[in-house]
This record gives C-alpha cells, sequence and structure tokens, in this order.
C-alpha cells in the first residue's frame, strides 16, 4: 500500500554477515590516527610472539609435547639457550644484546611477549566474566542483590591493586595461574562497576520494558537484550584494563613474585638487569622497559582512539 | 494581521537567498537553500515544517551560531539594514547579546543550573549594559511581573531546578526581553511543556509583543501552535521554503501540495475516527544530500507532473498586492485546490465503525486501583527505620471498565499518572491497593509473576521510537522472538509469520534484515506496534505511541493501528497528552488529574458540556490549527501540585477556575471529595459543581462561520 513512508527507499542490502562486521570493525580502527598507531605497536608484539618460533605450524608444539624441540623464527635463538658471551651490547650477532647467562636479549623478549600477550587478556577475560556478570546482577536486580555485590567489590576497590597483587602472590605462590587469578580479582570490581552503571541506564529503554511484558527471565533479559548494548564501552575498557594488566604483571615480575625464573618474563629481565646498569651495561632494563612501555601505550592509543570513534557516531 | 504602516518602514530583518551548508566527512551538505523573507517591527513570523526540514538552520543561521561545520554559502542577512554575513564573532557577539535574543526549547539547556536566577538575569544587564547591579535587580523583578511570574523576588533568590518547567521558560523569556531586543527568535519554545502551561507561554509571546514591539521569528513543528502566535507563517520542507503567506491565507487557503497535505493529515479537535479520516502524506522527507532534480516535494506530490521533475520550481507570488504577499514554490499553484482533492487508491484504510454491543463483557475492570512509590525520607531518622514513610501517589483510587474491542483513551497533563497506570495494568509496577481484573483474571501481580498465557494477550506499545527497538537485533529477530515465545505459529513458519505481520504494518518484507538505526521514527514504530500483536493479544496497551513522530508520519501511525485494531479484534487502552489524537483515536475517555480520574464517559461526551472543569481547561489550551476557530479563553494558575500531598478535597480545587460558582467560593471543594455525577449513557464527572450548571457553560471550541 502507498502509505508506506518507505517508498522513496531502495532496496536494503542483505544482512552483513560475520566477516562483513569484522571488516566494519577494523574500518573504524583504521580510521583514526590514534588507534592505527596504537594497532601498529601493539600488532607488532603479537606477530613477533605468534612467530618467535615454528610452533604455530607444528601441532605436536600446541600440546606441549615434551619431545618437541621448536625451531626459533623471528627470535632467532632459544630463550633459554646460552650463546656464549655474557653481558654483550647490541651488535650484529645479537641485536639488542645478550644478558648475564649469555642469552639473547631479543630472543627472550620475543618469547617474554608470549607470556605476557597470554597471561594479560586471560586475566582480564576472566575479569570480565566475573566483573560483568555481578554487575548485569547488581544493575539490573537493584534492591538487595545490588547493595551486598557493590558493598563487597568496594571493600575490594578499597585496597591498593598492587598490594592485592602481592597479597594473592605471596600467599598462593608464583605461577602462571596465581597471576591470573590476581589479575581477576583486582580488575572484576572496577568491570562490575562499569557494567552496573550501564545496565542501570540500558534497562530503563523501552526494549527492555518489552522485554519484561513478553515475560522474560531476568537472565534472558540481562544476557540477550542489555548486554550487547553495553558492549562498546566495555570493550574499550578491557582494552585499557588489559594495558594496566601487562603493567601489573611486569611489577610482579620485577618483585620477583612474576614467573619462576628462567622464564623470559619482562619484569624479572628488568629486575635482573637492573643490577647490571651501573656496570655499564643497561640494555637488558632498557629492553625489557621499553617493550613493557610499547605494549601499553600501544594499547592505550588503541582506547583512546576506539573510544573517540565510537562517539562520533552516537 | 499586521497592516503596515507604509512599506517605507525598514524589516527589522531581511534575509535573502539564504543557503547553510554543513561540513560533513563526505562533503558539504546544503541544510536550507535559497530562503527569503522579511520581518517587520511588532510582527511574528511563523516557520514550520516536519524535523529535518531545516527550520532550527535557519533561527541559527540568522545570528551566525552554526556552530564548527556549518556555515552560510550563499545570500545575505540583514539586520536593521547592516548585512550580518562576514562580520566578526566578537561583533556578533555583542550583537546577539544586545539586539538578538533566543529561546530554545529546553529552558534548562539556557540556565545555569548552579547559579541563582537572579544572578543570571542581571548578568545580561550589567555585561551587555554596564547597568548598575542594583539597578538591574529591580528591572529583573520587574521584567519577571511582567511575565506573570508570581513571586518574583524570592525567585530571583532560587536555582533554576527549584521552579517548573513553564516558570524556568518564563524565566529565559525573561531574560530574553531584558534588552529589549529588536529581534526574538524562538525555537520550539512550548514543545516541552504541557499543554496548559504552553497556551500560557503563548499568552505571554503575544501580550510581549504587542507591548514591546519585537519582530518575532517562531519556529514550530506544531501547526496549531503556529496558528495562535503567527502574523505570517512560513512552511518550510527539505530546506526550502515552500509557502510564505498570512496566517489566514495559509490556513483557508493553502497553495502549496506540502501545506495542503499537512493540513490534511492532523485530527481536528472534536473530530472522530467515524467522522473524518486522515490522510498522512506518503513518502518522506529526503536527505539533504540526496535531494530530488526537480521540485523537492515532486516525489510526495499527487499533482505531480514532468515540469515539476525537470527543474527546481522558483518562489513566485501570486499576488500583486504588498499586503497581502502569498508565496509559493509550486508551479501549479493556481490549479490545485485542496477541496478538490481527492485522495489516491490505498492512501487510507477503509475502515467501518466498529459497534460496541452494550451487553459485551468488560475485557479489563479496573476498580480503585492504587500505585503508591515510596518516596526517600530526608530526615536522619528514617536511616534507622523511624521517621514518617512518605509515598508518592501517582495513581489514586481508579477505576473503570474497557469492554471488548473498543478502545479507551486516557488523557492528562505529564505527571498525572496515565503512564504509571499503564505499567500497573501491564504488571511493570506494583499494585499497592484496589483491583484489576483482565478478563476475569486477577492481575494485581507483576509480570514476573504472570502466567505466559495472561502475558500473551497483554501487551504494549511504547513512546519513544528511539527505545522500543533493541538496537543490537535485526527487524526479524525482534519480532520473531514473540511468536516463538509464545509459540504463535508452529517453528517452521515463523518466518513467513514475520513477514505477514511486516505486511500488516505495511512495511515490505525485505526490512527483515534491517538494524533499527537504519530506519526512520514512524519505521521503527510500525515495528514496535508488529511486535506487540505478533502474539495477537486481547488488549494492547499504547503509551503516546505517535507523540514523538511527525505529523505526516503520526497520522500513517494512526490509520494503521486503526486498521490492525480492526482486523485483529484488539482491544486498546491509548494514551496521548494530544486531546485531538485522543478524541480521534477513541471510543471512551478518561481525563486524570494528579492521579485520579475526574471524567470518564463517551468520546462525544466529554468534548462537549457538562464538562469536568479540568477538561474544560484542557480544551481552552489545546492549540488548534485553525485561525477562525473561536476558543474560550481559560488558563490554568499555578502547577500541578506535587503527588506526594495532594490537595484535600477535591485535588482540582487549588487551580479549578470554576470554583466560583459554588456559594461562598467553593468552601466544599477544599474539605469534601466530590461525588460522581452521572450525566447519563456512562459519562461521569467527579465535581461538586451540580451538572445543570456545568450544562450551562459555553462550549469550549466554537468554529466560526
Amino acid at each position: 500500500m502507498a502509505v508506506a513512508e518507505n517508498t522513496l527507499v531502495a532496496r536494503a542490502p542483505a544482512r552483513p554477515s560475520r566477516w562483513q562486521k569484522v571488516r566494519a570493525g577494523f574500518e573504524i580502527l583504521l580510521r583514526s590516527k590514534v588507534a592505527l598507531i596504537g594497532f601498529v605497536l601493539v600488532g607488532f608484539w603479537v606477530i613477533v610472539a605468534t612467530f618467535a618460533d615454528d610452533c604455530v605450524v607444528q601441532p605436536a608444539c600446541w600440546v606441549g609435547s615434551k619431545d618437541y624441540k621448536p625451531t626459533p623464527w623471528l627470535a632467532v635463538y632459544s630463550p633459554n639457550q646460552s650463546t656464549g658471551k655474557g653481558l654483550s651490547a647490541p651488535g650484529p650477532g645479537h641485536w639488542l644484546g645478550t644478558d648475564r647467562n649469555g642469552r639473547d636479549l631479543w630472543a627472550r623478549l620475543a618469547y617474554g611477549a608470549r607470556i605476557i600477550l597470554t597471561l594479560a587478556p586471560l586475566g582480564v577475560g576472566v575479569a570480565l566474566v566475573v566483573g560483568g556478570f555481578l554487575g548485569l546482577a547488581a544493575g539490573y536486580f537493584s534492591g538487595w542483590v545490588d547493595e551486598i555485590i557493590m558493598r563487597l567489590l568496594d571493600a575490594m576497590i578499597a585496597f591498593p591493586q598492587i598490594i592485592l597483587y602481592m597479597v594473592i602472590i605471596a600467599a598462593l605462590g608464583p605461577s602462571a595461574a596465581n597471576v591470573v587469578l590476581a589479575i581477576t580479582l583486582a580488575g572484576a570490581p572496577g568491570i562490575a562497576r562499569l557494567v552496573r552503571s550501564l545496565t542501570l541506564d540500558i534497562k530503563t529503554r523501552d526494549y527492555v520494558a518489552a522485554a519484561q511484558t513478553r515475560g522474560e527471565s531476568p537472565w534472558y533479559i540481562m544476557f540477550v537484550e542489555i548486554l550487547p548494548n553495553a558492549s562498546g564501552p566495555i570493550i574499550i575498557d578491557a582494552m585499557l584494563r588489559v594495558g594496566y594488566a601487562v603493567f601489573a604483571i611486569g611489577t610482579l615480575g620485577f618483585l620477583g613474585l612474576g614467573l619462576p625464573p628462567p622464564s623470559p618474563d619482562w619484569g624479572s629481565i628488568v629486575n635482573v638487569g637492573r643490577k647490571f646498569i651501573q656496570a655499564g651495561h643497561p640494555w637488558d632494563a632498557v629492553w625489557a622497559s621499553a617493550a613493557t612501555a610499547m605494549l601499553v601505550v600501544g594499547l592505550n592509543l588503541m582506547a583512546d582512539g576506539l573510544s573517540e570513534e565510537m562517539q562520533r557516531y552516537r | 494581521m499586521i497592516i503596515r504602516s507604509g512599506k517605507m518602514s525598514q524589516p527589522v530583518v531581511k534575509v535573502e537567498n539564504l543557503a547553510i551548508a554543513y561540513e560533513t566527512r563526505t562533503g558539504d551538505v546544503n541544510a536550507v537553500r535559497d530562503i527569503s523573507f522579511e520581518i517587520y517591527r511588532g510582527e511574528t513570523l511563523g516557520l514550520v515544517g516536519e524535523s529535518g526540514c531545516g527550520k532550527s538552520t535557519v533561527a541559527y543561521g540568522l545570528v551566525n551560531y552554526l556552530g564548527r561545520n556549518g556555515k552560510i554559502v550563499k545570500g545575505d542577512i540583514f539586520f536593521q539594514g547592516q548585512s550580518l554575513v562576514g562580520k566578526g564573532q566578537e561583533e556578533l557577539r555583542k550583537l546577539r547579546g544586545d539586539q538578538i535574543s533566543m529561546v530554545y526549547q529546553d529552558p534548562m539547556t539556557s540556565l545555569n543550573p548552579v547559579l541563582r536566577i537572579g544572578e543570571q538575569m542581571t548578568e545580561v544587564l550589567t555585561v551587555h549594559r554596564g547597568t548598575a547591579q542594583e539597578e538591574a535587580r529591580t528591572k529583573c523583578i520587574e521584567m519577571l511581573r511582567r511575565v506573570y511570574m508570581p513571586d518574583p523576588e524570592k525567585v530571583m533568590e532560587r536555582y533554576p531546578h527549584q521552579i517548573s518547567g513553564g516558570q524556568q521558560q518564563r524565566v529565559v523569556i525573561a531574560m530574553a526581553m531584558l534588552n529589549n531586543p529588536a529581534l526574538l527568535v524562538m525555537d520550539e519554545p512550548t514543545t516541552a511543556l504541557d499543554v496548559t502551561v504552553e497556551a500560557a507561554v503563548l499568552d505571554l509571546i503575544a501580550d510581549l509583543r504587542r507591548d514591546f514591539d519585537t519582530a518575532i521569528l517562531f519556529i514550530s513543528h506544531n501547526l496549531g501552535v503556529i496558528a495562535r502566535v503567527s502574523d505570517r507563517v512560513g512552511v518550510m520542507y527539505a530546506g526550502e521554503l515552500v509557502e510564505l503567506a498570512t496566517v489566514q491565507e495559509i490556513f483557508a487557503n493553502p497553495r502549496h501540495p506540502y501545506t495542503q497535505g499537512l493540513i490534511r493529515c492532523l485530527p481536528k479537535l472534536g473530530r472522530s475516527k467515524a467522522s473524518s479520516i486522515l490522510y498522512p502524506i506518503r513518502g518522506r522527507v529526503p536527505p539533504p544530500d540526496h535531494l530530488p532534480p526537480g521540485c523537492v516535494f515532486e516525489p510526495r506530490c499527487d499533482y505531480a507532473r514532468d515540469a515539476c521533475r525537470a527543474q527546481r520550481p522558483p518562489l513566485r507570488s501570486l499576488t500583486t498586492e504588498q499586503s497581502t504577499l502569498h508565496l509559493t514554490r509550486c508551479l501549479f499553484s493556481e490549479e490545485i485546490d485542496a477541496a478538490q482533492w481527492t485522495p489516491p487508491d490505498g492512501l487510507v484504510p477503509q475502515l467501518s465503525q466498529v459497534v460496541p454491543t452494550d451487553n459485551a463483557e468488560p475485557i479489563l475492570k479496573v476498580s480503585d486501583l492504587k500505585t503508591y512509590y515510596r518516596h526517600p525520607n530526608a530526615s536522619p531518622l528514617s536511616l534507622i527505620g523511624l521517621g514518617r514513610q512518605e509515598y508518592v501517589k501517582a495513581v489514586d483510587g481508579v477505576s473503570f471498565q474497557v469492554p471488548r474491542g473498543l478502545t479507551l483513551g486516557v488523557v492528562g497533563e505529564s505527571g498525572c499518572g496515565k503512564s504509571t497506570l499503564i505499567k500497573a495494568i501491564i504488571g511493570l509496577e506494583d499494585v499497592t491497593g484496589g483491583k484489576a481484573e483482565f478478563m476475569g483474571f486477577d492481575i494485581h501481580r507483576q509480570v514476573s509473576h504472570r502466567d505466559l498465557a495472561m502475558i500473551k494477550e497483554l501487551q504494549m506499545v511504547f513512546q519513544n521510537p528511539d527505545s522500543t527497538m533493541n538496537p543490537a537485533y535485526t527487524v526479524g529477530q525482534q519480532i520473531e522472538r514473540p511468536l516463538r515465545r509464545f509459540k504463535v505459529v508452529p517453528r517452521g513458519q515463523v518466518r513467513e509469520e514475520v513477514t505477514r505481520l511486516l505486511r500488516a504494518v505495511k512495511l515490505d518484507e525485505y526490512y527483515y534484515d534491517r538494524l533499527p538505526r537504519q530506519l526512520s521514527g514512524g519505521e521503527k514504530q510500525r515495528v514496535g506496534i508488529a511486535r506487540a500483536f505478533a502474539g495477537r493479544p486481547d488488549l494492547v496497551l499504547c503509551d503516546e505511541p505517535v507523540s514523538a513522530l511527525d505529523v505526516s508520519v503520526q497520522a500513517a501511525v494512526l490509520n494503521l493501528l486503526l486498521e490492525i485494531q480492526k482486523e485483529f479484534g484488539t482491544t486498546m487502552i491509548f494514551i496521548a497528552h494530544d486531546l485531538s489524537v485522543v478524541r480521534f483515536f477513541s471510543d471512551t475517555i478518561a481525563v486524570m488529574y494528579l492521579g485520579q480520574v475526574v471524567e470518564i464517559g463517551l468520546a462525544e461526551a466529554i468534548y462537549a458540556p457538562p464538562y469536568h472543569p479540568y477538561t474544560e481547561s484542557l480544551l481552552a489550551a489545546v492549540p488548534i490549527p485553525d485561525p477562525n476557530v473561536k476558543q474560550e479563553h481559560i488558563r490554568l494558575e499555578g502547577s500541578v501540585p506535587s503527588p506526594l500531598n495532594p490537595p484535600s478535597g477535591c485535588r482540582f480545587h487549588t487551580r479549578c477556575p470554576r470554583r466560583k460558582l459554588l456559594p461562598d467560593g467553593g468552601q466544599i471543594c477544599e474539605t469534601q471529595v466530590p461525588p460522581w455525577q452521572e450525566a447519563g449513557d456512562g459519562h461521569k464527572i467527579l465535581c461538586h459543581i451540580p451538572l445543570e450548571q456545568l450544562r450551562q457553560l459555553e462550549p469550549v471550541v466554537q468554529a466560526s462561520a
């Protein structure tokens, strides 16, 4: 019938596929110069970590088989292999020099990136699940649920994060799993607060009321109606948090609470290297600090650029 | 109408071939093109048009306040003889403060929330005029008195949030008038206000114009408001001025198809769906970067011919005489006659009147329904459970019945409890007391405790098109959900049923994969309607479903609702603040004030005497899009009292203009709750004034011959 207002509108294209959505996401990323620089910085370490050795193409390596000895690719050397002279300055043989034990610093950084780029996102991911769930429940149910959840989380926020990390690691011992746990416990309250405030806003929208008048369960409304619409700010916040987590892992490593040696942990590289700064060999400390800074700055720039672009589309 | 003393006098503002563009990523977009008009002293020029037609851009362009990406690309603006285009920012800033004032839609955007009203007002004088503090203060109080602000000295000491919305707008207007500006630009100044407040503000604007001899540019999307305040009216469409004439001419003898269409799609006050039809304008306003090559209105015009497509018609004069200048941008204005117009096929649905059967069992019975909100107590005692608990009585003792297949309209100003009422019925709010029965079942519990079968029969259409749909899912997914949830059709037929529903709301099948952000407001509202009707409910509650839509779209959505209602035989409760829309849509109407129903009855009965005094003042306040209609002048004083502590006796007694009809000034109204008086045919009025006396009152709205 002619009443429809759509007479002027051309036929709609088919619904965007998942691939197109991903591409659209990247387009936003590339449109902002700030985000692009961040993307390059982070991308550098992602590539280095992925292709440090041939592990990515060897299924035997994925399952952690002891017999398999990976061949270094980008890393050139293996991280724990002593290659002769210790404490050498950067040069053609060893781009970034070697440490006290004669291990190649570039190889250690490359393998260290692997650790940090696994643990940080993993920790934040678990924190997202826990914090997101608590925040949704607190925001949606309000009342007593909200009071109890938020007061408990407030109590956790009251502790300085670094102390929280140290207490957890000191109590449970240094290991990869405990580092993830520490990041989760320290990050979840902040995420819960963010998700709660987003939920409080979104639950007043009419489409939530429409779902309620359909008699949908609270869980359906929280996860299907509310969560997808809160995802933008959550993603940006998570990106910043991965940055903080990188920092935190570095700090723990520096304090000797990170992964036990001989893991090529960036923090512990700085810690070991700092003893040789005055001896005229600052390279351990310099490179590991620079790598940490590069990754954190990159993540921050990406988050900044993204949030700017998203705001423009409001 | 203004008779100008000699054509020699200089216009206050004269706009010549103005074109304004906004810079965007994809290049410059021309928001308005080729606008010319002039405004003389003591004259109001109304600019009317749907949203996105460039009305506000013109207003901002006048004072070159276009923001970072806006610029005047062509034309000139003369303010009292001197050109404004190309003037420096500093000069313009002085001019804006000194000679040109603006009033915007939302008063809170013009008032600084952290400064007292007195400080903000005196600043205008001390900064721009260099007036001494004391003198400025006296002048401000005088001006507040001038805008009929009660107790101006006290108001000067208050912060903006401590006074009501209508009062805030008065303060803004008073501030605008302080410098005695030559030009006052008002951009939708009453859109955010209730009808009764709006009527008072419009009166005020008319008074001020007369007393100060100011030129006013008045922008509104509401034809009724424009008809009330303007001397001349300019109709804007897609960034162009398509018609300009005196207010009488525009409404009596519109000569552009768009103007004619706008007037046709408005429900007339006092007309019902049986006696009148709304004719929507098909299509929608083209976006400014995709304009048709010829006449901008051509794609939606019923008279379009080849000549219209060939070139853009110029703005030409239909009369030679200067005093009744009538400009139009249509090539065939002389030929088209609004009275001769016949609707094209399929523009309006064929509607036959639903005949209510007298013995029909009411589908919904509500008696003495109460919904109270707990009010947080400020006293520290309440922290430990002591202190008096206070309640906001949002709905307080409402009773009515809705017969199957009919529509109950609920009207009232904002804050009267109409939204809370339907939220309580649908189960989104707790019921504090009273009874509500739906098809014989108790529906007193929240929706989460109700049976799925019951939930399916009770659905709702929401007000805000931008939030009625979840932005994360496609149209199809959102209509599918209730189908799957209520198991309306077998799994395999869901897609088919969605297509059928989309067709029922006049959307094509390919809308299935659209995301909400790709739809216009009207389309979103249609999807919202499809979703509500998906479960084939028996009762649909509509919470102001058209109030956020443009008039042409509003007409289409109203027609659609009527058509679907007929097809499904659905019963509806329809809430709106617009009395003409409610009248058009409803069979019975309930008028609410401060949580109570004060009058209820058949629609015809509500709009003719005897009225409840509140209904009477509402009717007197409705802006009617016809300057020839005679409307009784009744204005309510003060604002709606707080529902925390409603007045004793009759709740309306604090503002009632008819109280003096009773002996000793209506003492009884303050002390005793008024009785329900039966005026026959189920028409009931909650008032102390005897029916005979109410019957003798003049009808509020009378069409003049």
